[in-house]
């Protein structure tokens, strides 16, 4: 291993809190265009999926069928396991209905169009993801895949903006309120979908956008 | 070449070969560059939540370069982290571990009981396992004289870790708070890996010691214990088998 390369702030890091001190990048080869792309709400339509999507109840998930839909009720509203425990037994739900929702989501057409047009004009796309892709990589290639969405990585990064400017990434396509008020503090460009969660941000300096047309213009700038 | 990499290498022989995961501090394209040469390819990768650490999955990793891993594990430049085999193995690991969102790598009452409570059940059926300090508990690996068929293992790590949790029953501990996980999983096989001995927790930055009778040993003592652990101490296939039937049958 490279140990020169190593990059050890020696920083202990919360996952949702911004860095006073932000490490060093490591871009690689200049002139390399690079841009990160989250998945949900931003190429797909996943709260639309778990809101509206059908999850028939079966014995698969080891449940009485009342607990599943007081569970299923829990996870449509967004409800993060509350308890004091890492692995439960509706957090183990939680993680199979969102993985049903990977594969149910429908990818926006025009993502796809504007994920093909950075191939072509040969940007380097990485995939940054809050998904545990230890579970959902093959599901998640495989979505990719079956909706012509190209790209070079897959990356699951908790502090993404911690992650671009580690990688010396400059854009960031993300609908995440954490990305989008603290990206410009950091050099990160945040792009985000407008959505009806995004009316309570503070002033912030990422830029909403209706389609990616937009975006494609604003990272040629 | 070092001997601790061929002992690394021995005990991984039936590791599904070529994949990896590497942790590692180092990032960047440039470095990914270096990772991905000579073929090896990235299935994903994965900024932690603590400090800088990353981790790669990595496939189709040739036998040279998988000894330069393995080095580098030994030299603290990164941890490897391997896969077992789809069908069959001739090691199996239970990872008991903290089951706290926050303060998990404190060893609590209940890590101890059922670490205990484990090697007790082990040894009762005749097996010596290697006991190795995780960072939110411990690995208890065993090692068989040939690969045996993973449903196999499963019923048997299931079957001992029922007999182990008894040990919860009455002692006013509640067993859910800590996690016992299986290796290898028939529900989880390709999606997650263990750390090899000789690792340095990512938090922690402490050294994998192995658990003797009387508590941690020391590093250099931990490498003998490993190495005495590969070079003596295979279950024969009866062994394993008269241990499966002598277990009762898990609900």
């Amino acid at each position: 291993m490279n140990r020169a390369a190593r990059q050890d702030s020696g920083e202990t890091m919360n996952e949702r809190a911004a860095t006073a001190e932000m490490p060093p990048t490591g871009a690689g080869p200049a002139g390399l265009r690079t841009i990160a792309v989250d998945l949900d709400d931003t190429l797909n339509d996943f709260s639309a999926t778990l809101r509206d999507g059908r999850f028939p109840f079966d014995e698969g998930y080891a449940l009485p069928g009342e607990t599943f839909s007081r569970y299923l009720e829990r996870v449509r509203g967004g409800e993060p396991e509350a308890g004091h425990l890492l692995s439960t037994e509706y957090s183990f739900f939680r993680y199979k209905i969102h993985a049903r929702c990977y594969q149910l989501a429908h990818a926006r057409e025009d993502g796809v169009e504007f994920m093909q047009w950075l191939r072509r004009n040969q940007w380097r796309i990485v995939i940054c993801t809050h998904r545990d892709l230890r579970r959902a990589n093959d599901l998640t290639r495989t979505w990719l895949a079956e909706n012509g969405i190209p790209f070079d990585h897959l990356f699951t990064a908790l502090n993404k903006i911690v992650f671009c400017k580690a990688w010396g990434i400059a854009h960031l396509v993300d609908d995440d309120g954490f990305n989008i008020a603290h990206g410009g503090n950091y050099g990160v460009n945040v792009y985000y979908p407008v959505m009806e969660k995004h009316r309570s941000l503070q002033p912030h300096a990422a830029r909403p956008f209706q389609s990616f047309e937009e975006v494609k213009r604003w990272i040629q700038e | 070449m070092d001997p601790r990499v061929g002992l690394l290498r021995e005990f991984s022989r039936g590791f599904t070969p070529g994949t990896a995961k590497i942790e590692t501090e180092q990032f960047g394209f440039a470095f990914l560059e270096q990772l991905l040469a000579d073929g090896v390819r990235l299935e994903y990768g994965e900024l932690t939540a603590t400090r800088l650490l990353h981790k790669y999955k990595l496939v189709d990793i040739p036998e040279r370069r998988m000894d330069e891993f393995l080095q580098a594990h030994i030299d603290r430049g990164c941890n490897v982290c391997r896969y077992f085999d789809a069908r069959e193995n001739d090691v199996f690991c239970f990872n008991l571990d903290n089951n706290h969102k926050t303060e998990n790598t404190v060893v609590i009452p209940e890590m101890e009981l059922a670490v205990q409570a484990l090697r007790s059940c082990l040894q009762d059926l005749g097996f010596e396992p290697l006991i190795v300090a995780s960072g939110r508990g411990y690995h208890v690996w065993c090692r068989t004289e040939a690969p045996v068929a993973n449903d196999r293992l499963s019923a048997f790590m299931l079957r001992a870790a029922v007999r182990a949790l008894m040990a919860f029953h009455g002692s006013g501990r509640d067993h859910q708070q800590i996690k016992f996980n299986f290796y290898p999983d028939v529900k989880t096989i390709n999606v997650v890996s263990l750390r090899l001995f000789g690792s340095v927790h990512a938090k922690t930055k402490v050294f994998s010691h192995v658990l003797g009778p009387e508590g941690l040993l020391g590093e250099d003592a931990s490498w003998r214990a490993f190495e005495h652990f590969v070079r003596n101490r295979a279950i024969s296939l009866a062994l394993f088998e008269q241990a499966l039937d002598a277990l009762p049958v898990a609900p």
